[in-house]
């Protein structure tokens, strides 16, 4: 499996505090990786630094062979990262759907000419549509964010990066606030977009759904790297165990 | 007869003016306190020219090009800054502009540029072609807004972030939202000197940026439609009703306080929401 | 000796920006709003203590009466102004602000007349022999010790009386303040009544040191305060201080060194502009 991103000895500091040190990282194509970690253990940093919201003080991020550590968000975005956000953002003066066919007409809005003289939204509309019924909230297309509750935002916002039609979807956190049986078909989705070779970066607490559908997992504690490789090596590994597992056997 | 064209031809360059301000303000979210500055550039480039014989219609090329090149470079340091801090600092761009040219005596200093040339086009002539440079900016906008780049341009307008994380290059868009924004400013600043046939650097100073405001958001920011009727309302309210004159300023400043206060979308909101009751 | 004179002239002129831009940077950390019209308050402050100390000859009760009825008009101006619309995009409250502003300076000059009014006997006339030739007018005196003890002693009260502490937690984190049991309105309250206080003293300040007030007075000072709490970095107060003083002697040298070229005005947006774009967040905000 050939290398689709490549985090090289990334390490970020806020002020005193080091949120990530000296993490190297592989996510090779096709691949789904559960990213899991204590809260505070600096998951959401590192995803940040990926899409070039967070400048590491070392270290490089090489995205399909290219160095694209001093890129801005939006030029990493079109060379094929996608990310949904653990926070919700959604665009509020738009629909779902308009949320969506925005994200979606990427061919468009990347050059302001193209999109001057770009007018039609037939194909981005049909194609958002669809992402919206496989994450289940197709219903709600029309309807405002601001009137929905926190489960279709969450599903908005990994409609809205599915629509870039990413080579590396990054998710943060997108189970949280669903019920079990919605985050269940969430990870279904998921599981079933890796079966048909997304690659997918997947931070997640809910260790049930991780364990489930990610063949491979990453653990971070305080920062640092504390185990990767095949799922069931690593839940089984004490260190992981006593920093993650032991704090929150209740997961 | 007269009255009622200059009146017409107040009324086209203030929609032309006010419709530039809310290219920047409305579709693209970035409130700007100092847009009279690139009315003023226009104005005093197209004045000068034409001092120096160039013909009314060739001087105002290079009035929207000069506003346009400031526009862009306010623009690039717009970038550097955001919200309460952006309009500070456009709000300093209009003290700087007026401060650097009182202080010019190749730009008339304190008194400015008086006896500009007329413009060769008749008095209707010129509102004619002031109304269908108003007419046909007013278009590009209605074209804009219902383009992919409108649709850009409300989604910067909500979220700067969230925009550039779905892959929207903002700062080229917000780059040239100022660029023609202040372009058009210009223009109208042409217009207006070879209206006035006299200009001073306080005819564009910190009140005119906030008049100017004032018509966008009482029209209803990023309303076209709204933005256009209350530009022209206001620009001739003055002169209408001469007594009011005295109380122009007090109105202004009531309007726009009342407005924020109870209706923030402005008279196009005001319309909306007048229609969801009914 | 011109340089000391001018860095004097521009410690004056910085002291009285303090006083205005303080009640403004108060508003602005705790509301973020910015309020303009904070300079009605400086002007109506200017005229009540050119008012009452005409009827009554005490320039200290003008100052007493000019800061309570100030700070009481600032309160009504949260409490019907801006309370209604904080949940509003920034915009909102910024122009109904400058709406506010406009609307005031034209009610002054309908009420009070558009040449200004001056003291019948000018107080504090006299001058300050310093140490050689060098002197200042009582007045100017005044200007530097009253401000400097103002703000000293509002900074001693904040931290170290309850109320001050009460302050500084909701400026600091509003939700956790009030499940602390603060009450965040009386907070409100109290910031705007300070807040406005300090303006009116500038504005009794600034009156006896031109023997002068006019409708238009609080113009300048207004933009300008913007200016100065952008530049010390929205909310921070230390940030606000030394921008007020830096710019205020900017000024001073800036008239002399760079007049011929840009006027007072520009000389300070142009500075607020170069810090800005080399630090966005200010002198001395928080990245």
């Amino acid at each position: 499996m050939s290398t689709l991103l490549d985090i090289q000895n990334v390490t970020v500091r806020f002020g005193g505090v080091t949120a990530v040190e000296d993490v190297s990282l592989r996510i090779g194509e096709r691949e789904l990786l559960g990213f899991i970690g204590p809260n505070g253990a600096g998951k959401t940093t590192l995803m940040r630094v990926i899409t070039g919201m967070v400048r590491p003080q070392a270290g490089a991020v090489v995205f399909k062979g290219t160095d694209i550590s001093t890129w801005p968000i939006h030029k990493r975005i079109r060379g094929g990262l996608a990310l949904a956000q653990q926070i919700v953002q959604p665009l509020h003066a738009f629909t779902l759907l308009e949320n969506v066919v925005l994200s979606a007409g990427g061919a468009k809005t990347g050059n302001p000419i193209t999109a001057l003289l770009s007018n039609a939204r037939d194909d981005e509309r049909a194609v958002a549509l669809e992402l919206l019924e496989r994450t289940g909230i197709g219903a709600a297309a029309d309807r405002y964010p601001g009137e929905l509750p926190l489960g279709f935002l969450k599903r908005l916002e990994v409609s809205r990066a599915l629509a870039l039609k990413p080579d590396l979807l990054l998710l943060d956190e997108p189970l949280a606030g669903l019920n079990q049986a919605e985050a269940e078909s969430l990870a279904d989705l998921i599981a079933k977009l890796a079966a048909g070779g997304q690659a997918i970066m997947l931070i997640e607490h809910n260790i049930r759904e991780v364990t489930r559908i990610c063949p491979t997992l990453y653990v971070q504690d305080n920062g640092r790297a504390l185990a990767h490789g095949p799922a069931d090596e690593v839940m089984a590994d004490p260190a992981v165990r006593r920093a993650y597992l032991g704090l929150e056997e209740a997961c | 007869m007269a009255y009622e064209i200059t009146l017409l031809t107040t009324m086209a360059i203030s929609v032309l003016f006010a419709l530039s301000l809310n290219f920047i303000s409305g579709f693209c979210g970035q409130i700007s306190l100092g847009h009279a500055a690139f009315y003023g550039a226009g104005a005093y480039t197209s004045a000068m020219l034409a001092k120096a014989g160039a013909p009314f219609l060739l001087t105002l090329l290079p009035a929207g090009l000069v506003a346009g090149a400031i526009g862009l470079i306010v623009g690039f340091a717009s970038l550097r800054v955001r919200h309460d801090f952006l309009a500070i600092t456009t709000m300093g761009v209009g003290f700087l502009f007026i401060g650097l040219v009182r202080q010019q005596d190749v730009l008339g200093g304190e008194l400015g540029i008086s006896a500009i040339p007329s413009t060769g086009l008749g008095k209707i002539g010129f509102m004619a072609f002031a109304m269908g440079l108003a007419a046909l900016f007013a278009g590009f906008c209605v074209y804009v807004k219902r383009s992919w780049m409108g649709f850009v341009y409300d989604s910067i307008a909500d979220n700067e972030d969230v925009s550039e994380i779905i892959g929207i290059p903002v700062s080229r868009y917000k780059l040239i939202a100022f660029a023609i924004g202040t372009a058009v400013a210009g223009v109208a600043g042409g217009l207006y000197a070879h209206h006035v046939r006299f200009i001073a650097p306080d005819s564009f100073g910190f009140v005119e940026s906030v008049t100017v405001l004032a018509m966008v958001i009482v029209g209803g920011i990023g309303s076209i439609w709204g933005v256009a009727f209350a530009a022209a309302f206001l620009s001739v309210l003055p002169l209408w009703f001469q007594p009011i004159d005295d109380f122009k300023i007090l109105l202004y400043g009531a309007l726009l306080f009342a407005m924020m206060r109870f209706s923030p979308g402005g008279l196009a909101g005001l319309v909306a929401r007048l229609r969801g009751v009914s | 000796m011109l340089y000391l004179e001018l860095f004097i002239q521009g410690i004056i002129q910085g002291s009285i920006y303090a006083l205005i831009a303080l009640g403004l940077t108060l508003v602005y950390g705790l509301l973020r709003i910015l309020h303009v019209a904070h300079a009605a308050l400086f002007t109506l402050g200017g005229y009540l203590g050119v008012l009452v100390t005409n009827a009554t000859g005490s320039l200290a009760l003008a100052m007493l009466v000019a800061m309570v009825v100030c700070g009481v008009v600032g309160m009504g101006l949260y409490k019907f102004a801006y309370e209604p619309i904080l949940g509003s995009p920034p915009f909102v409250p910024l122009i109904a602000s400058i709406g506010l502003f406009i609307a005031s300076e034209e009610l002054f000059r309908m009420i009070f007349g558009p040449y200004g009014l001056s003291y019948a006997v000018p107080p504090l006339s006299g001058q300050v022999a310093l140490f050689g030739t060098f002197s200042l007018r009582q007045a100017e005196v005044l200007v530097i010790v009253l401000s400097f003890a103002m703000i000293a002693i509002l900074g001693w009260l904040s931290l170290k009386t309850r109320t001050g502490i009460a302050w500084r937690a909701t400026v600091a984190d509003p939700e956790i303040a009030s499940s602390f049991g603060i009450d965040i309105q009386k907070v409100r309250y109290l910031n705007f009544f300070i807040g406005s206080a300090l303006a009116a003293s500038a504005g009794v300040l600034v009156a006896v040191l031109n023997n002068l007030v006019e409708p238009t007075m609080g113009s300048v000072p207004s933009y300008k305060a913007l200016a100065i709490i952008v530049l010390g970095g929205l909310g921070s107060v230390p940030g606000t201080l030394a921008a007020s003083v830096a710019l205020g002697v900017i000024e001073s040298f800036g008239t002399i060194y760079a007049g011929n070229f840009m006027d007072r005005d520009a000389i300070a947006f142009a500075f607020l502009i170069l810090v800005l774009m080399a630090r966005p967040q200010g002198l001395l905000g928080k990245a």
